[in-house]
């Protein structure tokens, strides 16, 4: 293993059984066998078995803090289980480099009726700290978890916050070589989160490894470089976390889009007059798409046929965030004039060179009305759904367009 | 030390030569004393937290054992042979033992499940969790062993000199106790039925062991008693401490009893060694 990998992973899988009996009855075989000192021909899947993690390999450098995503049920705590040594994997081989503190649950060996104070020593006894090496950072663990008068009352009492706090500032304090941390941060309160982080970027400079599993795309974003993306038990992607993120975010997306169907189009008003059919979303490609990063080209399509000659029909599609935030493209208020006695179909094109929505859901409606858009002549009421995510590099929910300058009003010598 | 490498891959012991397991066993027991101990102390004053007479309870329980067959020998309920010495005296002795066996064997079998989602969070020595919950056995033994000291002075009777050999009769005790512990933690974690049935095996086997009466004098009782190395931990070893003798048969039991407790021993450590990874796997 290179000096600078602090851990590799080589095509590791681990199969999990969906029936408990035959999985009593598979460890059993798999004690016996170890124990005659016989392989357990793990590489193999039995009946009701599966791979909850499926030949994943990556190599992380020593400082390095790399993230791991992937819907619930990925496999991704299990991957942690492998990387900390709780159960070998099935196939392939981990390498690690030092020692390895890994939080992937919450004050996990925490007992409820200990004070706080009682447990930072199990606590820190069970995550391999000695005596001493409590007692000289016991001052650092409580000004960290920051629990205030707590710190002698039993654990069973605190909040869940509290027990992150506590959880977490011994874990840190631990030096580890290696920090594995499982989502367990996000129960903690603002404050407390930017405080891990920043401890976490501190120890990360110091030389630690830190393998980071979140669903926060913030997080991911700010606090890793790179990671795996893991989607039943496979790897998606392997690589920058920028990349990683957005195509997560693309996937979950998509799904979501793809999950809603359109709602029967709502009741007719006028629809002898004249029928929308059902509208579509394109791409600057002309590619249908049902979800759009915020700021990116879109191109609304509606088709519509008249069967009566309108003289000045009105056109409307609007867009409905759950808070109730609505925005839309009417033909009347962009001063667009269709007079000229339309029959027959036809194609609107509404061309959006910058679609600026924040990143939300959004349900869509489209609309047709003769002259004034109280005569209504057919509406889709909240029948497409649309989503709307964030912008690449973009901490807000949207990003607008800039152009920055700095210059010297007055020098300071 | 931030540069030793572990690997883990499928069946990771396997290479490794009987040598090294024990090495690696002496090395994971030495390295973990500190922990071993935090475990055994969390649990021991847990268990006593809420609770007004706190720790008094751990003289309650022997107290209260002892005071039921006085009772119940009083009334002739019960009868116990020929002793030759105060009944209560002979009853908290073999109790003593009795308990250091089984209730560390009931607590060290359960002591994977018990310890729970620990197990599939945190990387450390599972042995620590059988050997620390051995811990509240062995101080229940020592009050109780106090209370027999009290006993031995109101009714003025002397221990017999035998009472010396008392770490060497525990010993034995520990040893069998912890290998079968190890063992049937092992496989309670993945079969529960274990721990179902070990309560009842071990109230079985009380009755068939001459703790509360004295040595039977024939029939098939005898029989067992020849060959039950319990026999020879407990009742054998509080003769010792009450009167001094052994006879020679009986010091051949108890070696022989003695060489099998220290092959369970290990034979159950080495077992848990080779195996305590799969247990996070299937808990």
């Amino acid at each position: 293993m290179n000096q600078d990998v602090a851990i590799e992973v080589q095509g590791i899988s681990k199969k999990y059984c969906r029936s408990i009996k035959r999985s009593m009855l598979y460890g059993m075989m798999d004690i016996g066998r170890n124990i005659c000192r016989l392989s357990s021909y793990s590489g193999t899947l039995r009946s009701k078995e599966f791979w909850a993690v499926d030949n994943i390999s990556f190599e992380i450098k020593r400082g390095e803090s790399f993230g791991l995503i992937g819907p619930n049920g990925s496999g991704k705590t299990t991957l942690l289980q492998m990387i900390n040594g709780i159960f070998w994997p099935d196939k392939g081989k981990i390498a690690v480099r030092g020692k390895i503190s890994a939080l992937i649950a919450v004050g996990a060996g925490f007992h409820p009726m200990l004070t706080g104070r009682e447990n930072i020593y199990v606590n820190g006894a069970i995550l391999g700290m000695g005596k001493k090496e409590i007692d000289r950072k016991f001052e650092a663990i409580i000004d960290f978890a920051d629990i205030g008068d707590f710190l002698d009352s039993p654990v069973k009492h605190y909040s869940s916050g509290m027990y992150v706090r506590l959880g977490f500032a011994v874990a840190v304090h631990c030096e580890p070589n290696i920090l594995l941390v499982d989502e367990v941060l996000a129960v903690g309160d603002k404050d407390f989160q930017m405080k891990c982080y920043q401890r976490m970027n501190q120890i990360r400079k110091q030389g630690t490894t830190i393998i980071l599993v979140t669903h926060n795309e913030y997080t991911i974003r700010e606090y890793t470089t790179r990671c795996l993306y893991l989607s039943d038990g496979k790897e998606r992607f392997v690589g920058s976390s920028e990349e990683g993120i957005g195509l997560y975010i693309k996937d979950i997306l998509e799904q979501r889009s793809q999950r809603t169907k359109i709602k029967d189009p709502g009741k007719s008003y006028n629809r002898n007059k004249a029928e929308l059919l059902p509208v579509k979303f394109l791409d600057r490609n002309g590619q249908e798409i049902h979800f759009l990063e915020s700021g990116q080209e879109l191109n609304i399509q509606l088709d519509c046929i008249f069967h009566e000659r309108l003289n000045n029909p009105i056109f409307g599609v609007n867009f409905y965030n759950n808070l109730g935030f609505m925005y839309c493209v009417n033909s009347d208020y962009e001063n667009q004039n269709f007079n000229g006695n339309i029959r027959g179909k036809v194609r609107i094109n509404i061309h959006i060179p910058h679609f600026y929505l924040p990143a939300s859901n959004y349900l869509c409606s489209t609309v047709i009305a003769d002259e004034s858009p109280e005569n209504l002549i057919d509406w889709h009421n909240m029948a497409y759904k649309f989503v709307v995510g964030r912008a690449q590099n973009a901490r807000g929910s949207i990003k607008l367009p800039t152009q920055w300058e700095i210059k010297m009003i007055e020098e300071e010598i | 030390m931030s540069n030793s490498i572990v690997t883990y891959k499928p069946d990771n012991f396997i290479e490794k030569g009987y040598v090294s397991i024990f090495r690696e066993i002496f090395l994971e027991l030495k390295e973990n004393r500190w922990l071993t101990f935090q475990l055994f102390q969390r649990d021991f004053f847990a268990g006593y937290k809420q609770s007004f007479f706190g720790i008094c309870w751990t003289l309650v329980t022997p107290l209260m054992s002892v005071g039921t067959f006085i009772v119940l020998n009083k009334s002739g309920v019960f009868s116990v042979g020929e002793i030759g010495m105060p009944y209560p005296l002979y009853a908290i002795i073999g109790i003593a033992f009795w308990n250091l066996f089984s209730s560390g064997l009931a607590s060290g079998s359960d002591a994977l499940v018990r310890a729970g989602n620990m197990l599939t969070k945190i990387n450390f020595s599972k042995k620590s969790l059988v050997l620390a919950s051995f811990g509240s056995s062995i101080v229940s033994f020592l009050i109780q062993l106090i209370l027999a000291l009290a006993l031995f002075a109101y009714y003025k009777i002397l221990p017999a000199p035998g009472i010396l050999f008392l770490p060497i009769v525990i010993v034995p005790i520990l040893l069998l106790s912890l290998g079968l512990s190890f063992i049937f933690a092992l496989l309670n974690s993945i079969m529960r039925d274990i721990g179902k049935a070990l309560p009842m095996v071990l109230t079985f086997l009380m009755f068939l062991t001459p703790v509360l009466y004295g040595k039977p004098k024939a029939g098939i009782l005898l029989h067992i008693t020849q060959y039950n190395p319990l026999y020879y931990f407990v009742s054998e070893a509080r003769s010792l401490v009450l009167t001094g003798t052994m006879t020679t048969t009986e010091i051949k039991g108890f070696f022989f009893s003695w060489l099998g407790a220290l092959g369970i021993f290990i034979v159950g450590l080495v077992l848990f060694h080779l195996t305590e990874k799969r247990i996070a796997e299937r808990i």
